[in-house]
């Protein structure tokens, strides 16, 4: 009887232990509705005053805001869903490449080759080969729309599935850079994980944030620079710049906001 | 979105058929629905499972492999990792974020280049060592940890009545 009772306060506990963890995931989906709702995945550009609006009350943010948008004029808004740092950067790189017809047909070139190296490194065809066509797709419509290459950009890079598959392939060079170059990456990464479990992880899943190594590795992959400027509560009134890979010269410029990125225009 | 869902899963299953992995049979249900899959599993050599013949059933949702399917073995079923109805719980199988009590934080997730393949495989394993930390189902875990005799038993009970041996 005494064991009986037990077993099923036992039970009684899995319960409301599962419905604590269905309950987290439900508030959780919640939040990510009213963001999808209210936030389209890349916004329109807006002027860098709005930023300063934004931090009316808070001297700290407000200081770096107004430092901001003395080097810069335009901002870019990206969905906050984990993937913002590959969807900025790749609308901001395919929109700079759409006004240099030599670096466009570089990249376009050394994206058409990427699928071969990620098939070299173990990734499965069938599993990348939907991705690697929807970018490929994307980089060519771009590129002959002309003078509307700016709004199919645009309109593909708000239509969830052309958007997602090339944050899924985008992850997938970088995860593919960081096992390339392992023994160098494996000193950045924390704990006591190789860098492929690292990438199976923290790179290749959707909706999982980018720190700095994605970054290094996805620019170092891409032959291109970014520099991102870190606005936080951190001393001093002016918003810090990094350049990735170090050293480099920036084609695209993102703001850092602790757990976000967006897109910035000179 | 369901087109390229389609044409992936599609993928997978010529895949499936050309180098089926070792003891494992998958493929969709009807021809009209690739998004409803059955599975079938044979209980790994060398565990309490073997030779059992485990059915199970995989749901793909619509924006496949941008999420994982869920998957939920249709027979009787008594392991740490799998409720009493059948539900896996292994974190393949789990969205990246759905993981509040951050137990899995070292274990392989689900990511869009994982496959059906990868997740039967992660099945496989499971059914030989189960996780008794992540605890689909409780008793199950105890038993395993605390009377690992009698949960061979249960096992044996279960491998004979998926071939339809009496006990």
């Amino acid at each position: 009887m005494g064991d009986q009772t037990a077993q099923s306060k036992q039970t009684e506990n899995t319960v409301a232990e599962i419905n604590q963890d269905e309950l987290i995931m439900q508030q959780q989906r919640q939040i990510e509705k009213e963001i999808q709702d209210t936030t389209p995945l890349v916004g329109e550009k807006e002027s860098l005053k709005a930023l300063e609006s934004e931090y009316t009350t808070d001297e700290i943010y407000l200081s770096k805001a107004k430092n901001l948008a003395q080097i810069y004029s335009f901002l870019r808004r990206t969905r906050p869903d984990g993937n913002c740092f590959f969807r900025a950067f790749t609308y901001a790189y395919l929109e700079k490449l759409l006004n240099n017809k030599e670096e466009y047909t570089k990249f376009r070139e050394l994206a058409r080759k990427s699928k071969d190296d990620l098939v070299e490194l173990g990734f499965p065809q069938f599993t990348i080969e939907e991705f690697h066509d929807t970018l490929m797709e994307v980089i060519d419509k771009v590129g002959e729309s002309g003078e509307n290459g700016h709004a199919e950009l645009h309109k593909l890079f708000n239509e969830q599935t052309y958007s997602d598959y090339i944050v899924v392939y985008l992850r997938l060079i970088t995860s593919g850079q960081l096992q390339k170059e392992a023994e160098f990456y494996q000193n950045f990464i924390e704990g006591d994980r190789t860098v492929k479990e690292f990438c199976h992880q923290e790179v290749e899943p959707m909706y999982k944030e980018s720190d700095h190594i994605h970054i290094i590795a996805m620019s170092t992959a891409l032959n291109t620079g970014v520099r991102v400027r870190y606005m936080d509560r951190g001393a001093g009134t002016e918003v810090t710049a990094h350049d990735f890979p170090e050293g480099s010269i920036p084609s695209v410029h993102l703001l850092y906001r602790p757990g976000h990125y967006d897109i910035l225009y000179p | 979105m369901a087109g390229s869902a389609l044409r992936r899963l599609i993928a997978e299953y010529k895949q499936l058929m050309s180098n089926p992995p070792e003891g494992i049979l998958a493929g969709p249900s009807t021809e009209e629905n690739f998004f409803e899959w059955e599975a079938l599993i044979v209980g790994p050599e060398g565990t309490c499972f073997e030779g059992g013949v485990f059915p199970a059933k995989l749901s793909f949702p619509a924006d496949y492999p941008l999420s994982p399917p869920k998957m939920q073995f249709t027979c009787e079923m008594f392991h740490p990792n799998i409720y009493t109805d059948g539900r896996v719980c292994i974190s393949i199988l789990h969205a990246p974020g759905d993981d509040p009590m951050g137990y899995e934080s070292s274990s392989e997730r689900w990511s869009p280049v994982q496959s059906v393949e990868k997740i039967l495989l992660s099945v496989v394993s499971m059914l030989a060592e189960p996780n008794d930390e992540s605890g689909a189902n409780v008793d199950a875990a105890k038993m395993w940890r605390e009377d690992r005799k009698q949960f061979e038993k249960i096992a044996d009970k279960l491998v004979r009545k998926s071939l339809g041996i009496p006990a």
